[in-house]
């Protein structure tokens, strides 16, 4: 029984990859999957700190690759979520350290005995992006409604496509006034052009960067309504056909949401 | 054999051993020591393999005499070989070299992390001077170290930097959150140590971390680890070092750099 | 402090003597985090800059993943981009796009449809020299991460800027980067996406965390604004907008990089606090 392998990517730096990777990872967990978070931004490493592990890391992913240690020495068992661990990204190294053929390799390897291998990617298209996605049999992009974000997506998709890889697609940060305004598209926007299935849509929140900053996913406090969209996009994710929230109903989908494949 | 003993007292007693005499047999009187030693370490000796002639000197030992020793069967050296061959990994030169060796201690650490034990206790914080400070240690207990040098560097150590030393490492300038101190001796830092320190990192105890501000994320001794929760806001300089089997950190003030 | 450098031999120059006793500076703009606003910072700083009467040119290392383009609001005037340029496909004028508001503002724009990898360090410290001679500023946009991308982008760079966000993971990215830097650099820090109140509040690091950890001069502050996502959504940078205070805080840093003393501090906090203790600490320096 292999697990699923989900890489989370989207091009563009810092439009919420690694908070979703670690959110994500923690609803599926709290559904009582058994998951695994791997750090594959080698020399960036930014899981641990998103986690709140990063003072107990002992080994690495680049380790765990070059031999020196076995892969359960190097997980990390999250205190707070009996079936998540993380495996930590190397800080000390260059992307180069670790080939495709290696890291598709780690991730079998932990396929064998999770529900969920959850990947995160790095920025960018370069060779980090491209071990990142090698392990991966699907793919979760994220991109905020912002044009630079889209275009880098739209990038993304188009490898992803490439390598034969099936998608869906998260929208972060969005700012329901600001579409309602015409400051800011609407998610309809983003899916026209991008032209790939909506699995979540995800607000803006300033909560976000404090629990980021203290190594607490907010999808620990379930009074946070980000807890519950996280929890429904897990939903989405195990193939529950889960509808969307009216954030600000007609607001952040912009004119009337019709045709959708919801899933 | 003695000596692999003395190193851990504790560890074979009770246990069951039996002896192999391949080829040439011992003479009585050494044969009586080593009783005497395997005795003497809690070991229980079930008998003795070897050719027939060992079966008198058993006798006279009042040990058993167990015949020959067993051949492990054709398939379990297959079935170990083909495992061992499963396992070989192709390791880069830079793991055969240096560093795979500092990687042996931080082994343990994982081990018995992943055996379900405390994973990173807080260290204890000392206000006061060791027991052992006024006493002066016992000249056998001093270990004879491999001669080695100590690196000297001056500036920060930004996140993603790395000095390793085969002896001591003193460091003038910060040390960031992701950089990384390892040593088989003593780690110095005269400024903030914010990443991590491992020292005596191929296993020697004794091994110290002063900083002028010892905030680190994890802190290593030896085969032992530490961390705090972040709220420690240093205001002196501070040292860190083993006792009674934890990470101790003390102001530098109150201890000096009296050995132990 | 010099906005130019010292006059350089025309042995390194392409060919031709260069007859300039000053060159221009080339500055990469970098981060190692993404999305904490490094073409942005590019394109209104380059903007700035120009509306002060200096020559500038914008480079967009982001080879395969370009934005300046869009933030500038030029994507289509676009004819030919960076690596055409380095294949000679095309010259350094065809490809070089002229702003739409200021004659002093160019950009050469990033390839979109080809990878980072494709560039060669040596072209890329190449075409840099080359622009210096032309322009008295070349502003790097550089791409996120410490791979191949980055490495070009400040491969033909004298100085840096580093861009971060008051956030842990930012700051350690900014770190790292710091220590990939040639030794002998004094880079310099923006810190961005600083939001007082919150601040105020404990609920996000202020300058001083940030800079605690990052040890640089502090070039300036700019805080967060949902009209910078407009601007960049519209293609008009911030920074010549005469109400804006993110434009003031941009025009400000323009101002300290061509080495004028700036008394005042990048941003003004309602009701003090924060940024008043800071105000001592722009009046001090420059």
């Amino acid at each position: 029984m292999s697990g699923r392998r989900i890489v989370i990517t989207s091009g563009k730096g810092g439009v919420g990859k690694t908070t979703t990777t670690a959110n994500l990872g923690a609803a599926l967990a709290k559904r009582g999957r058994k998951v695994v978070l791997v750090d594959t931004d080698i020399g960036l490493r930014n899981l641990d700190l998103v986690l709140g592990v990063e003072k107990r890391i002992v080994f690495d992913l680049v380790e765990v690759v070059e031999g020196r240690c076995q892969l359960r020495q190097a997980l990390i068992r999250d205190k707070r979520f009996e079936s998540l661990s993380m495996l930590p990204a190397a800080q000390t190294r260059e992307k180069e350290a670790v080939s495709e053929e290696a890291m598709t390799r780690v991730i079998d390897e932990l396929a064998e005995t999770a529900d969920f291998v959850i990947i995160d990617c790095p920025a960018g298209i370069e060779h980090g992006f491209r071990a990142a996605i090698a392990g991966a049999r699907e793919a979760i992009v994220v991109t905020t409604p912002e044009v630079s974000a889209i275009r880098d997506a739209d990038r993304v998709v188009g490898k992803l496509v490439q390598a034969g890889i099936p998608l869906r697609l998260i929208v972060n940060r969005i700012r329901p006034e600001m579409v309602k305004n015409g400051d800011m598209m609407s998610v309809e926007d983003v899916c026209d052009v991008l032209q790939a299935e909506l699995l979540g849509v995800v607000p803006d929140d300033e909560e976000v960067i404090e629990t980021t900053n203290r190594g607490e996913p907010i999808v620990l406090d379930e009074t946070k309504r980000l807890a519950s969209i996280y929890d429904k996009i897990a939903r989405r994710v195990e193939g529950e056909i889960v509808p969307f929230t009216n954030l600000d109903a007609p607001g952040i989908f912009g004119r009337l949401f019709t045709m959708f494949k919801a899933g | 054999m003695e000596r692999r003993l003395a190193e851990r007292p504790d560890f074979y007693r009770g246990s069951q051993a039996t002896a192999i005499f391949n080829g040439e047999l011992p003479e009585d009187g050494a044969l009586s020591r080593f009783l005497a030693t395997v005795t003497g370490y809690g070991i229980v000796l079930r008998g003795l393999y070897g050719g027939d002639e060992l079966g008198a000197l058993a006798e006279r030992h009042a040990l058993a005499y167990l015949g020959e020793p067993p051949r492990p069967a054709v398939t379990d050296i297959e079935r170990k070989r083909a495992a061992r061959a499963y396992k070989a990994v192709e390791l880069t030169e830079k793991a055969r070299s240096l560093e795979a060796d500092f990687a042996g201690a931080r082994a343990d650490i994982a081990n018995r992390r992943a055996r379900g034990e405390a994973s990173v206790p807080k260290p204890v914080f000392a206000p006061t001077a060791p027991a052992e400070a006024g006493a002066p240690p016992p000249a056998a207990a001093v270990a004879a170290v491999v001669p080695s040098s100590t690196l000297y560097h001056r500036g920060t150590l930004r996140g993603g930097q790395s000095l390793q030393q085969l002896g001591s490492l003193v460091v003038v300038g910060d040390v960031n959150p992701g950089a990384e101190l390892v040593a088989t001796g003593d780690i110095v830092v005269f400024g903030a140590l914010r990443g991590t320190a491992h020292a005596g990192a191929q296993g020697d105890a004794k091994a110290r971390v002063f900083a002028l501000e010892l905030a680190p994320t994890q802190l290593r001794i030896a085969t032992l680890i530490a961390t705090d929760d972040g709220a420690r806001r240093p205001r002196e300089p501070e040292v860190a070092f083993v006792e009674g089997g934890r990470i101790t950190l003390a102001p530098y003030a109150k201890i000096g750099s009296t050995s132990s | 402090m010099q906005a130019f450098d010292t006059p350089a031999p025309s042995a390194d120059a392409q060919g031709a003597a260069t007859p300039a006793v000053t060159r221009g500076r080339a500055i990469v703009i970098t981060s190692g985090k993404g999305g904490v606003g490094k073409t942005t910072t590019t394109a209104n700083v380059g903007a700035a800059l120009a509306a002060a009467g200096k020559r500038v040119v914008l480079v967009d290392a982001d080879i395969g993943l370009r934005n300046l383009d869009i933030v500038l609001g030029l994507e289509s005037r676009v004819k030919f981009h960076l690596l055409d340029v380095l294949e000679e496909k095309a010259t350094l004028d065809e490809a070089l796009v002229r702003d739409k508001r200021s004659e002093n503002l160019y950009l050469l724009a990033a390839a979109q449809t080809r990878e980072k990898e494709d560039v060669v360090t040596a072209q890329m410290k190449a075409l840099i020299e080359q622009l210096r001679d032309r322009f008295e500023f070349v502003l790097i946009d550089c791409p996120a991460g410490i791979e191949m991308g980055f490495r070009n982008a400040v491969a033909g760079a004298q100085h840096a800027v580093i861009v971060c966000t008051p956030e842990v993971s930012a700051v350690r990215d900014a770190d790292r980067v710091v220590g990939l830097l040639p030794g002998d650099w004094r880079p310099e820090l923006i810190v961005n996406r600083v939001r007082p109140q919150l601040v105020k509040r404990g609920k996000m690091l202020s300058v001083e965390d940030v800079n605690g950890i990052l040890r640089l001069p502090l070039l300036g502050v700019i805080a967060d604004e949902p009209s910078v996502i407009v601007a960049t959504n519209r293609g008009v940078p911030l920074a010549l907008d005469p109400i804006s205070e993110t434009g003031a805080a941009y025009r400000a840093i323009a101002a300290k990089l061509s080495g004028k003393d700036v008394p005042a501090p990048s941003v003004r906090v309602p009701g003090g606090g924060l940024f008043s203790k800071l105000g001592s600490f722009f009046g001090g320096r420059a």
